[in-house]
């Protein structure tokens, strides 16, 4: 009972280091984490964007934010603490 | 006067040190504003401008505003545009301009 962790502690520990974010649909991003807030809002460093091109379902579009992002919490379904993002091919495998 | 203020830069570096690394979603959304940002609605169209004000719901008002379409290409223009905070996916600051 005494060393239970809250969910938010563990997001906190993650502070500083890579995240990967699986939002609601079929997004995904992956940063730096540098802060968050009650509402689990992200404040991400050089974070990539994935998400399946629409003209051709198989393939991953990857976009470069390259600047510093507040994604709003309102559509993150997972968050991986360390997760380096999707395999390269991992959406076009269960699209096929 | 000079003995003063490294003193009290001193005093609160401990503090300081420890939620450097920390930036809140709050502190983000203080250091953009007045400044050219980056926004992304969750339906990939996206927003560039000037943010001139804003508030906890992420509704913000933008200026010079451009609007760019999912692939990228500039669809329109306002002088000043109102974005409702619930369809903002991400804010982003903007380098350029």
């Amino acid at each position: 009972m005494a060393n239970r962790i809250l969910p938010l502690e563990l997001i906190d520990k993650a502070i500083g280091s890579k995240i990967w974010i699986l939002m609601r649909g079929t997004k995904e991003i992956v940063g730096n984490l540098r802060g968050f807030d009650d509402y689990v809002n992200l404040v991400l460093d050089d974070a990539i964007e994935y998400s399946p091109d629409p003209k051709d379902k198989t393939k991953i579009i990857k976009t470069e934010l390259k600047s510093e992002i507040l994604l709003n919490g309102n559509q993150i379904a997972v968050l991986v603490p360390g997760g380096t993002g999707p395999p390269e091919d991992s959406l076009a495998a269960k699209a096929r | 006067m000079s003995s003063e203020e490294p003193k009290a830069a001193a005093d609160a570096a401990p503090a300081a040190d420890a939620e450097k690394s920390k930036r809140s979603p709050s502190d983000f959304l203080k250091s953009v504003l007045g400044r050219p940002v980056r926004v992304k609605l969750n339906s990939g169209i996206e927003y560039r401008g000037v943010l001139a004000c804003l508030d906890g719901y992420l509704n913000m008002a933008l200026e010079q505003s451009e609007e760019y379409g999912p692939d990228g290409l500039l669809k329109a223009k306002y002088g000043d545009c109102f974005i409702r905070g619930n369809n903002v996916l991400y804010v982003s600051t903007q380098k350029r301009r």
